[in-house]
């Protein structure tokens, strides 16, 4: 069933985390904890109440974040999805962004006045982007997804209307990085590195963020959509 | 490394925008081009004005009130393209860089989609550039928090030649944003006390939802 060299459930989990060590974000976002000894994938998610077949589809989409040939992914449960993606925006809005903000702040600590400023000042219109961006699926797209799956009549909204309007947030945080790269006066690097390297890996994740969202959430949902409006022809 | 190249697909037809989007997937495996969806005019009219894509493809039915030399005199470094759905008058098709026909070939279209990006990539090689002092003028201005029309009068030029120092200057540094611009100037020394500008006009500051960049100076 997972073809394409993917995990199977009866993988190890330790295996899978030292092959792939993004799928440690992925975890700890599934409130997958470490200290699992020799347990397969599929014995650890069964353990923590997580639906497998979710969390081997999220794992596939950060491990080929490129690869959009071949969008057979198995049935994903939509609420364990939506409970994810709930939990992965807290995760970047509580604890990456701000942490990422302490760093700089912290490495911009020798540098000029007004430099520190200019950078956390785009930083921080960047942090409220993302927050826009993030606070729309929590408010729109997820209580629309809700009510469909509650069996409520459809509202005026369509999750083509958010696979249209879905921007790639992490394309600013690209241009922050080259800025930095480019431009920044450093005396000393490894500070400032460190900041960076964090910036590239907060990059990729949200860039997988988005990929999980287009390439799970919005053909199951418009899965469940074909089959209301073909039952309400079917009725009417 | 430049920034990817922006491709903008113009047309009504969700068939043809999405055909064309997954040869331009396949052409570029790496995917280092954005592609915008574009399905009317006026969505036609808000990204050409605030994306700047470098290439356009588009069904000359869907221009409406535009023209594409309207276009060339606005962006003229963008690549347009014609994506024809019917037979067309070829005097007609001559404004455009290209015409890509829905009856061309797979290999056809592959042909011409690739010297276009390899084009627009030459093109781009060139981009970082050092700013002209009066490029330089409209940055000050810009971090400032001045309005492109407070720009032209404070410096005595005409709204386009304003609008066309921004795209230079966005092109060349490959910074879209004034608070990445702001960075840009910090880190240069472009700012220091002897060029402080005085404040903007009272009348034009207050539409920002975030803190201009002039906080800073």
């Amino acid at each position: 069933m997972y073809l394409r060299g993917k995990y199977r459930e009866t993988d190890k989990m330790c295996d899978l985390i030292c092959e792939h060590y993004r799928v440690l974000l992925v975890m700890s976002r599934f409130g997958i904890r470490l200290g699992f000894g020799d347990k397969t994938v599929g014995d650890v998610c069964r353990e923590t109440g997580v639906d497998v077949r979710t969390f081997l589809a999220v794992v596939d989409v950060h491990i080929f974040p490129e690869d959009e040939q071949g969008m057979d992914f198995p049935e994903v449960s939509v609420e364990a999805l939506i409970a994810y993606l709930h939990l992965s925006h807290d995760y970047f809005l509580h604890y990456r962004l701000p942490d990422i903000r302490a760093k700089l702040e912290n490495v911009l600590r020798h540098e000029r006045d007004t430099l520190a400023k200019a950078i956390l000042l785009y930083f921080d219109e960047y942090a409220t982007e993302v927050s826009r961006h993030m606070r729309y699926e929590e408010e729109t797209v997820f209580p629309y997804v809700r009510a469909l799956l509650g069996g409520k009549p459809l509202e005026r909204y369509s999750i083509a209307v958010f696979e249209k309007k879905h921007d790639r947030i992490e394309l600013r945080l690209k241009e922050f990085k080259q800025i930095i790269i480019r431009f920044y006066p450093s005396q000393s690097t490894n500070e400032i590195n460190s900041v960076l390297f964090d910036i590239f890996t907060c990059e990729q994740d949200l860039a997988a963020h988005n990929s999980v969202e287009n390439r799970l959430l919005v053909p199951a949902i418009t899965k469940i959509e074909r089959q209301k409006s073909m039952k309400h022809e079917r009725t009417a | 490394m430049s920034a990817p190249l922006k491709v903008a697909i113009a047309d009504a037809s969700f068939l043809m925008r999405r055909g064309m989007m997954s040869i331009f997937e396949q052409i570029e495996a790496g995917s280092v081009i954005e592609l915008l969806e574009i399905d009317d005019p006026e969505q036609l009219k808000t990204i050409l004005l605030n994306r700047n894509p470098d290439i356009l493809i588009v069904n000359p039915s869907l221009l409406g009130l535009y023209s594409v030399q309207q276009f060339r005199k606005e962006a003229p470094q963008m690549k347009c393209v014609a994506l024809l759905v019917s037979l067309a008058d070829t005097h007609l098709m001559g404004v455009y860089d290209d015409v890509i026909s829905m009856y061309d070939s797979a290999e056809q279209i592959r042909h011409k989609l690739t010297q276009l990006l390899a084009h627009c990539r030459r093109g781009t090689e060139k981009r970082y550039k050092h700013l002209s002092d009066r490029e330089k003028d409209v940055l000050l201005c810009v971090i400032h928090g001045l309005t492109t029309k407070q720009i032209a009068e404070r410096l005595c030029l005409s709204f386009h030649t304003v609008m066309t120092h921004r795209r230079n200057i966005s092109a060349k540094l490959q910074i879209h944003t004034t608070a990445g611009l702001a960075i840009y100037a910090v880190a240069n020394q472009l700012v220091t006390l002897s060029n402080h500008l005085p404040p903007p006009d009272k009348d034009g500051n207050g539409s920002l939802p975030l803190p201009p960049a002039s906080l800073l100076f």
